[in-house]
């Protein structure tokens, strides 16, 4: 406030001097003005969702509909309880957790064999590893599909996992990440003869904390939102994910059902976990972002 | 970076690598082979598949709607990227620029992220639905008519915004490490000089983000192609007229409702080889004109 | 690192995996999998699980009155049920025509009548004729409803939630705007009149609204006796092409003056959700859609009266509606001893009291003769006359017109979204006749790739 007060003298004395000044590091009520309206129009979409979670139907047309109902609880319990919700979000949870921890330690191994040691072709199997970003699931996914009913994986958490343990943008921020550990440290180990385990463990592992976080968290979110795969590959309601779920909720649209509400209450529970843990854990995620300078 | 290549023993880093390269080649490679291999045959369901040769490539070139979606996609990509980039870029530097405020902003704005591309899309649909959006009524206030059912440029405008709107928080996580990572001592010389605001934004900061933001050219280029598929399967169905069937909506729909294999995977090749085409191009761009020093 | 080595080592890396893809593939023998079937029927395949599965599209409270059923016949038989929610008709077919490739297959599927030939054509389903229990009475059903799942006089599926298309009016603002609830239009040309009376008196914003459906093409085409394709709608051969007699191009020329006037507004492709909700926000004043959303228009219209009226015909013709809605279709192939309790669930589906549940949980009308009995005695009828309006339509029909018999097409949903996305185009032509032409090639073309 006495920011504001003093950026307002300024201006007016600008004003007086005919001179627009600009200081940078002071908040300037234009800038947050911009911000506000930006954000607000960016925010404004879940805000859409969250009121008509809380309405009985949910039908929004104008502005004057988006006052909160008092439907809430009504609302998330029937898609928790009636609808077995939570079920589907723990399957959610469990896939995400096992697609993390597994490409985790996956690509902690193929970034610590990349960087740290001398193999033929490196460059051609980094980028060999790279190259699967541009392998989308829509492009194989028929095929991936009928490998997975050769393999017996078909409706299993198996199907809706092992195939995501490779991760092509895990293996580069770890392997940029690796890059800016100072040479100073790896040379040390290498003259204390320390093994690549222990190396791993005790060098590798406690100076990227930050980084691993980081990318677990980017990995989460990217399990989490998974729809289209889960989608063919599960078949039973028990082994579903909460993406898929979603169109439970929605009901049997050609036959009459509006439910709107029901599926932005859902659509809420869904984003919940990947937008808390981003907020919890915004720092490492901003690390872990800040080395793509490199 | 051989300084850093303290190990060597090839039975190590082959078996740090092997589980990476083994769920790249089974669950990635081998099925896109698999989809490639298909893009030769006449395949469905329920038949045995039936070589054609190269007649699938040949449809496709003489399939003047085809040539329409592929220059369709191209068109959207750019369209996507650029205003990624702006807003992102824009939304970064305020966010840079004021004192206080700056965690919530942040996570303001990139939450979108965490959104499923699904409900993103059908909340939307909530906001700008012809007739029973929320928002259509301000809009249409102002002067334009919101025909997007209709209209095919103000569709390709419509799924063009959402697929914006969701991306900004990946972009702004990337821009605000870069932008921090500016020195202090350079935002005060330019202010000292005299360069303010906006133009400080492009002619001192940008060229300082390059590495960064040719990353995200190519992170949003890959989105843009790959990631932008619920919106238009939620929005628009690829219409009016087609004027939102891009490469990946036409492909999946080939695939998934019509069941034409064959053309499917001859179309997965095709939107595969314009995409590696137009990354090898940012690549080569990206090399001449990053700037790494600093 | 030159660009160019590297691309090139890329590309013989990439021609190496394919010619080991392909090789693996052919050695394997998977690339068969990929759509050739492990020969016609007769084909082993092997259930999910112990208990019977079902596989449906029922989402939301429709759901939860299948389940039920299903655990009631859990309690009632001792046989356990899953039913196992796919999502929706679309991703059934596919589940439905991947399993018959991968040799897992579900019990009963849940097959939208659009989607039936296609089904029909894999040759790997059982008519439930020859499942159910000899004693049962194939005859119960309605007329008009067996007729469309009668395949070679034999009864293929199951018919189980069934509607058509039918029209809801909101019966306040009929009253302000001087129009008369209890007569409300009957064709095209009254629906205009209607709609005309009710936007410039400002009562509501549009006259009609209704999903851009393919459905509702064809019950215009069924009312008016004009089949949607050659071959009977494809129930006596091959269809090759689509019929474009005068009455369609009534019909766009009406549906394309209502939009230009502003009487009728797209609320967007198959957008059923959206169409109800115009209708709710009373921005529509009449509304097209399934003659199952009644429970859900009456729940949801707080503010009005909603009254139902028969579906408004392109002319003074009324042959009769075509039929929508799923039936449960039973692979072929499954171990033998399943099929008798396959045969009691079907039976029990068919039973008067389940089909009542059914029918009061979920709107969908009730198809065998003894239920309707049983609801009508009961007073059901009178108590919900909205439900009369919809079986009267569905009974008035002429079941014996090979028009009102919903085609059978193998390329469905192909033909649907050429259909559906080609009224957009026409709607905005400028001249008509131009478009039909050009929707009807692309639907002709579609069905010949198909057929040969």
């Amino acid at each position: 406030m006495v920011q504001l007060l003093q950026y307002a003298k300024r201006q007016a004395n600008a004003l007086r001097s005919d001179q627009t000044t600009e200081t940078t590091h002071d908040a300037r009520p234009g800038t947050h003005l911009q911000l506000w309206f930006l954000v607000l129009l960016v925010v404004f979409p879940i805000v859409v969702a969250v009121i008509v979670s809380t309405k009985e139907t949910g039908v929004v047309t104008s502005l004057g509909d988006l006052l909160p109902g008092s439907y809430a609880v009504e609302n998330y319990r029937e898609a928790l309880v009636d609808y077995r919700f939570g079920r589907f979000m723990w399957n959610s949870l469990a896939m995400s957790l096992v697609i993390v921890v597994g490409k985790l330690i996956v690509s902690v191994f193929a970034a610590m064999a990349i960087v740290y040691y001398r193999i033929p072709y490196k460059d051609l199997v980094f980028l060999f590893i790279l190259f699967t970003l541009l392998l989308p699931v829509p492009v194989r996914f028929i095929p991936l599909f009928q490998l997975m009913n050769d393999l017996g994986w078909s409706n299993t958490i198996l199907a809706i996992t092992v195939p995501y343990i490779a991760s092509a943008t895990t293996v580069f921020i770890l392997r940029q990440h690796f890059l800016s550990i100072p040479t100073s440290i790896v040379e040390t180990a290498k003259i204390d003869g320390v093994g690549p385990l222990r190396f791993m463990l005790f060098v590798l592992l406690p100076m990227s904390k930050g980084v691993l976080v980081g990318v677990s968290i980017i990995m989460f979110v990217y399990a989490w939102n998974q729809y289209l795969w889960p989608l063919i590959v599960i078949d039973s309601e028990a082994n579903q994910v909460a993406q898929v779920g979603l169109q439970l909720l929605q009901g049997d649209v050609q036959g009459g059902q509006l439910s709107w509400s029901l599926v932005m209450a859902g659509s809420t529970l869904t984003l919940l976990p990947p937008l808390l843990l981003m907020i919890v854990f915004r720092k490492p995620l901003l690390e872990t972002f800040s080395i793509q300078q490199k | 970076m051989s300084t850093r290549e303290i190990f060597d023993s090839r039975i190590e880093s082959g078996l740090l690598l092997l589980p990476t390269l083994l769920v790249s080649i089974v669950f990635l490679y081998y099925p896109t082979a698999l989809a490639v291999r298909t893009s030769f045959f006449d395949s469905s369901f329920g038949q045995a598949d039936e070589f054609v040769g190269l007649k699938n490539y040949l449809t496709l070139l003489t399939d003047s709607g085809y040539h329409s979606s592929l220059l369709l996609s191209v068109l959207f990509a750019a369209v996507v990227v650029i205003g990624v980039i702006a807003v992102s870029l824009y939304l970064t530097f305020l966010i840079h620029e004021v004192d206080t405020g700056q965690g919530l902003y942040l996570i303001s704005v990139i939450w979108p992220y965490a959104l499923p591309p699904a409900v993103g899309a059908l909340v939307f649909l909530f906001i700008a639905h012809p007739t029973l959006g929320v928002l259509t009524g301000p809009i249409e206030a102002l002067g334009v008519d919101v025909d997007w059912f209709n209209n095919g440029p103000q569709a390709f405008v419509v799924v063009a915004l959402a697929a914006i709107w969701k991306q900004i928080g990946y972009n702004v996580i990337f821009m605000i490490a870069a932008m921090n990572n500016i020195p202090d001592t350079l935002t005060e010389t330019a202010a000292l000089d005299g360069v303010s605001g906006v133009r400080r934004l492009v002619s001192v900061y940008v060229p300082i983000m390059t590495p960064t933001l040719f990353f995200l050219v190519i992170i949003n280029t890959i989105y843009a192609f790959f990631g932008t598929f619920a919106f238009v399967d939620l929005l628009t169905s690829g219409g009016p007229s087609n004027a939102t069937n891009i490469l990946i909506f036409d492909l999946y729909r080939e695939g998934f409702s019509f069941f034409n294999f064959g053309v499917a995977s001859t179309k997965s090749v095709v939107l595969f080889l314009v995409v590696g085409v137009l990354m090898l191009v940012q690549f080569r761009v990206t090399d001449k004109y990053s700037y790494y020093g600093g | 690192m030159s660009p160019h080595a590297e691309k090139s080592t890329e590309i013989s890396r990439r021609n190496t995996l394919a010619t080991t893809g392909a090789a693996l593939a052919a050695a394997t023998g998977l690339a068969g999998c990929l759509g050739g079937s492990s020969g016609g029927s007769g084909a082993q395949f092997s259930p999910i699980n112990e208990e019977l599965t079902v596989w449906h599209a029922m989402g939301g409270t429709n759901g939860e009155t299948l389940d039920q059923i299903g655990s009631d016949f859990e309690g009632e038989f001792g046989t356990g049920v899953n039913m196992e929610f796919q999502d929706s008709y679309e991703n059934v077919l596919t589940n439905t025509l991947s399993a018959f490739d991968s040799g897992n297959v579900s019990d009963m599927l849940q097959v939208d009548s659009l989607f039936a030939q296609q089904v029909l054509d894999t040759d790997q389903v059982r008519p439930v004729e020859e499942i159910l229990p000899d004693n049962f009475d194939a005859d119960i059903f309605l007329d008009n409803v067996a007729e469309f799942f009668t395949v070679d006089g034999e009864l293929a599926s199951l018919p189980f939630n069934n509607s058509n298309a039918i029209m809801y009016i909101n019966r306040d603002a009929f009253e302000e705007a001087g129009l008369d609830p209890d007569d409300p239009p009957q064709t095209l040309a009254e629906v205009r009149s209607a709609s005309e009376r009710l936007v410039d008196q400002g009562v509501t914003q549009y006259g009609i609204t209704w999903p851009n459906h393919v459905w509702f093409v064809e019950t215009w085409y069924g009312f008016e006796g004009e089949l949607l394709t050659d071959a009977e709608n494809g129930h006596a051969g091959e269809p090759s092409e689509l019929r474009t007699p005068d009455a369609a191009y009534d019909l766009y020329d009406w549906w394309k003056g209502m939009a230009d006037d502003g009487l009728y507004t797209n609320p967007g492709i198959e957008a059923w959700g959206e169409a109800t909700s115009l209708f709710i926000e009373q921005e529509a004043a009449m509304v097209l859609t399934s003659t199952a959303s009644v429970a859900g228009l009456i729940a949801d219209s707080e503010d009005f009266t909603v009254g139902a009226a028969p579906y408004p015909s392109i002319s003074e013709t009324r042959v009769g509606p075509v039929i929508g809605g799923a039936s449960f279709y039973v692979p072929d192939g499954l171990p033998e001893e399943r099929y008798a309790e396959i045969g009691q669930l079907l039976e029990y589906m068919a039973q008067p009291e389940v089909q009542t549940e059914w029918h009061k949980g979920s709107g969908y009308y009730p198809i065998t003769q003894p239920s309707v009995d049983a609801l009508r005695e009961e007073g059901w009828f009178e108590e919900n006359p909205m439900y009369q309006v919809a079986l009267d339509q569905l009974q008035n029909g002429d079941a014996s017109d090979p028009a009102t018999k919903r085609a059978l097409l193998g390329p469905a949903r192909n033909v649907q979204t050429v259909i559906q996305n080609k009224s957009v185009d026409i709607l905005n032509a400028d001249s008509i006749d131009a478009e039909i032409e050009a929707l009807k090639t692309e639907v002709d073309d579609v069905l010949t790739e198909y057929y040969n």
